[in-house]
C-alpha cells in the first residue's frame, strides 16, 4: 500500500498502489482528504458522518476519477472529510459504499476538481493495483 | 513523439508554428506559440506543447491551437492557451475553459497616493484580510436563498448593484458588462448551488488574491489618461473566479459531455478535452450553465469589492468616494465573437483558458472614454513582484483571436516551491521591501513564491513587441492578501 504525491507545474499529481482494488479505492479515499488536510484522518477518530455513494462509470479510471469527484463535492457541501469506506459492491465500473467523515474547520488545500486528465487504474507489473490521478488545485 | 525544437518552425518574431505534417492523423490545425526564444525554450521544459498539439485536434477548430507567453503545463489543455472553433457546429468543451470558470482579474482606483497611504499599509492590510473571507474552505457573509441564488446566476454583477453592494457604474467596466445573456440557471445543478450558496464574497485559495499597489510607471501616457492611471496612484487589484460552484458546474458537463462523444462519433487524445459540438443539447447545456456560473464569478468580484471598499472607508474615511473599477476582465471563459481567418470573417467559439481577451480600439462594448484606448488587459504578476496593465490592439485579432496573456505563469511545482522557499523569511524579506503580506498560512506563501514564476517582465515584453497588447502601466504590491 502506498500513496505518492508527485510534482506537476501548477496542480498535484497522486500515484496509489495496493494489493486489492477495495484497497486502491480506500487509498485514494486517504490520498485526497491528506491534501485537503494533512493528517486529518490520522487525527480524527470519530468520523460521526456517514453518506452512502454509488457511482458508475465506462472503466475503472474513470470509475476511480468519478467516486473521488464525488466524495470531493460531498466534503465540500458538508464541510467534511472522509477517511474510511465500507464497501457494499465494487467492479472494475461500480462502486456502492458508505463513507466515513468528520467536519473540519478549515483546509489546507482546495482541490478545484478531480480530472480525467491520464487517469488510470491498472494492474503493474509487481502484480499490484496502481492508480494515477491528477487533482486541479 | 516528444516535440523537439526542430519540429518548431519560427514564423515571424515571437511566433513560433508546430505544423500539422508533425502529427498528420489528428492536428486540423497547426499549433502556434507566441513567445521570446528564452521564453520557447522554458515552455519546452514541461509538456505545454504536447498539449497545444492535442488541443490542434478539436473538431471545428480554425486557424491554429495558441499559447500565450506564459503557458505552462495543465491537465488536457494547456495553461495559457486560446482555441477558437466554428459556430455553430464546431467543438465546445469545458476542459478549454478550466474548473475555475470566469476566473479573471479587477483593478480598482483609488485617488490616493503611495506616500498618503505609507503609514496606515499595516492597517489597511488587516482590515482588508478581516473584512474578505480568505482560505480554504472557508465561507462568507453572504447566504443566498435558492431564488436569490437564480437572480445572482442570472444576472451576475447587475444583481450586487440591484442589492447595493456596488454602483450602477462599475457594470460599464467590466467585460459583457458582467452579465451573460445566454446563462441559464436550471442548468446548474443543485449541488454547484449548495457549494456557492456561501461563497459569495470569497477569494478562496492558490494563486487567488487582493494586493494594494501603486503606479510605479507610466509606459503610454496617452492610454494611461484615458484608463484614470497617474504615476504613484494607488490601485487594488483581485484575482478570484467562481468558486465551488464554477468548480462543480465543470466537473458536472464533463462527466455528461465524456459521455455522449460517441453519439458525436468524437475521439479526442485526452480525456479532459472531451468535447461536442456547440449546437448539441450537451453542448447547449455546457455553454448556458458555464455562462451562469461566469455570472457568478463577476457577482463575487463585485461583494469582494464592496468588502474592499468597506475596509478601505474604514481606514481611510468613509467621506472618500473611492475605489472606482477600472475594468474587470476574465482569463477563463468561452465566448461567442467575430474573427477573421484567411480573409473569411466568421463568429466563432473562443476558448480562452489562461488567457485574456484583448480587444483594440473601435470595439463597441467598450466604454466611451476607452473607445480610442483599446480594452483594458490586467496582467497579475506573481506575489511581491509586478503587475501590469496593458491595452489591446488590432493586431490582437489579427493572430491571437484578439487575445493575451494572464499572468506570470507556474514554472515550479508547488512541491518544489515549498522545498526551495521558506515562508516565514520571505515574509520578512517582502516586509522589508515594504510589502505587507496577509496570507492564511505560510505554506500559501510558499507555494506561491514569486521563486515559483516566469519573469513576468519577459512575458509582458513578449507581448507588447509582438503587438498583441501596448504596455501602458506597471503595478508594485504594498499589500498582498492571499487564503
Amino acid at each position: 500500500m502506498s500513496i505518492e504525491y508527485l510534482p506537476h507545474t501548477a496542480d498535484i499529481r497522486m500515484r496509489l498502489e495496493a494489493s486489492s482494488l477495495p484497497e486502491l479505492f480506500q487509498e485514494g479515499l486517504l490520498g485526497m482528504s491528506g491534501i485537503l488536510k494533512e493528517k486529518f484522518c490520522e487525527r480524527e477518530k470519530e468520523l460521526s458522518l456517514q453518506i452512502p455513494i454509488n457511482i458508475s462509470a465506462t472503466d475503472p479510471g474513470c470509475l476511480m476519477v468519478d467516486f473521488l469527484s464525488e466524495v470531493l463535492s460531498v466534503s465540500y457541501t458538508e464541510k467534511a472529510i472522509f477517511c474510511r469506506m465500507e464497501l457494499t459492491a465494487l467492479s472494475e465500473t461500480n462502486i456502492s459504499a458508505k463513507i466515513y467523515g468528520a467536519p473540519y474547520s478549515e483546509l489546507d488545500e482546495e482541490i478545484k476538481a478531480v480530472t480525467y486528465h491520464e487517469a488510470e487504474v491498472k494492474k503493474n507489473t509487481s502484480d499490484l493495483w496502481e492508480s494515477l490521478i491528477l487533482f486541479d488545485i | 513523439m516528444k516535440i523537439q525544437k526542430e519540429h518548431i518552425n519560427k514564423i515571424k518574431d515571437y511566433l513560433w508554428e508546430i505544423p500539422t505534417s508533425f502529427r498528420p492523423q489528428y492536428m486540423n490545425v497547426p499549433a502556434r506559440i507566441l513567445a521570446s526564444e528564452t521564453l520557447l525554450d522554458e515552455i519546452m521544459e514541461d509538456r505545454s506543447l504536447a498539449q497545444l498539439v492535442n488541443v490542434a485536434s478539436l473538431p471545428g477548430i480554425q486557424g491554429a491551437s495558441m499559447v500565450m507567453p506564459d503557458v505552462h503545463e495543465g491537465y488536457g489543455f494547456p495553461i495559457g492557451g486560446v482555441a477558437a472553433t466554428s459556430y455553430p457546429k464546431g467543438a465546445i468543451s469545458p476542459g478549454g475553459i478550466g474548473y475555475d470558470i470566469n476566473c479573471g482579474v479587477r483593478l480598482l482606483l483609488s485617488s490616493l497616493n503611495r506616500e498618503t497611504v505609507q503609514e496606515s499599509l499595516g492597517v489597511l492590510s488587516r482590515e482588508l484580510y478581516n473584512h474578505i473571507p480568505s482560505g480554504m474552505g472557508k465561507g462568507g457573509s453572504i447566504l443566498l436563498s435558492s431564488r436569490k441564488m437564480h437572480e445572482v446566476l442570472r444576472n451576475g454583477a447587475e444583481w450586487a448593484v440591484s442589492q447595493g453592494y456596488a454602483k450602477a457604474e462599475d457594470l460599464r467596466f467590466i467585460e459583457s458588462n458582467g452579465k451573460l445573456e445566454m446563462a441559464d440557471p436550471r442548468l446548474v445543478s443543485e449541488r454547484a448551488k449548495q457549494r456557492g450558496k456561501d461563497q459569495l464574497g470569497t477569494i478562496g485559495s492558490g494563486n487567488h488574491f487582493v494586493e494594494v499597489d501603486y503606479i510605479d510607471e507610466i509606459y503610454n501616457t496617452n492610454i494611461a489618461t484615458a484608463y484614470g492611471l497617474e504615476c504613484g496612484q494607488v490601485v487594488l487589484l483581485i484575482h478570484t473566479g467562481s468558486r465551488g460552484l464554477g468548480h462543480q458546474v465543470a466537473t458536472d458537463h464533463i462527466k455528461i459531455i465524456m459521455g455522449a462523444m460517441e453519439k458525436y462519433g468524437i475521439n479526442v487524445p485526452d480525456r479532459e478535452l472531451a468535447c461536442v459540438p456547440f449546437d448539441s443539447e450537451e453542448g447547449q447545456n455546457y455553454f448556458r450553465a458555464m455562462c451562469a456560473a461566469a455570472n457568478f464569478a463577476w457577482c463575487n468580484r463585485e461583494l469582494i469589492s464592496w468588502e474592499a471598499r468597506t475596509a478601505w472607508a474604514k481606514v481611510f474615511g468613509s467621506e472618500v468616494d473611492d475605489l472606482h473599477l477600472m475594468y474587470d476582465v476574465a482569463h477563463n471563459i468561452a465566448k461567442l465573437e467575430e474573427h477573421s481567418v484567411e480573409g473569411k470573417s466568421s463568429l466563432m467559439i473562443v476558448h480562452r483558458k489562461g488567457a485574456t481577451r484583448a480587444f483594440g480600439p473601435g470595439f463597441p462594448e467598450l466604454p466611451e472614454k476607452y473607445l480610442k484606448a483599446g480594452q483594458p488587459v490586467i496582467i497579475p504578476g506573481s506575489m511581491g513582484t509586478c503587475s501590469y496593465v496593458l491595452a489591446g490592439t488590432a493586431r490582437s485579432m489579427e493572430i491571437t483571436f484578439g487575445s493575451c496573456c494572464h499572468g506570470a505563469g507556474r514554472r515550479l511545482s508547488r512541491t518544489a516551491a515549498k522545498k526551495q522557499v521558506n515562508a516565514p523569511v520571505l515574509k520578512e524579506e517582502l516586509r522589508s521591501r515594504g510589502i505587507y503580506v496577509e496570507a492564511g498560512s505560510f505554506k500559501g506563501i510558499a507555494e506561491e513564491a514569486p521563486v515559483a514564476y516566469k519573469d513576468i517582465n519577459e512575458v509582458v515584453e513578449t507581448v507588447h513587441a509582438s503587438g498583441i497588447a501596448t504596455k501602458v502601466a506597471k503595478l508594485k504590491p504594498m499589500v498582498v492578501v492571499k487564503g
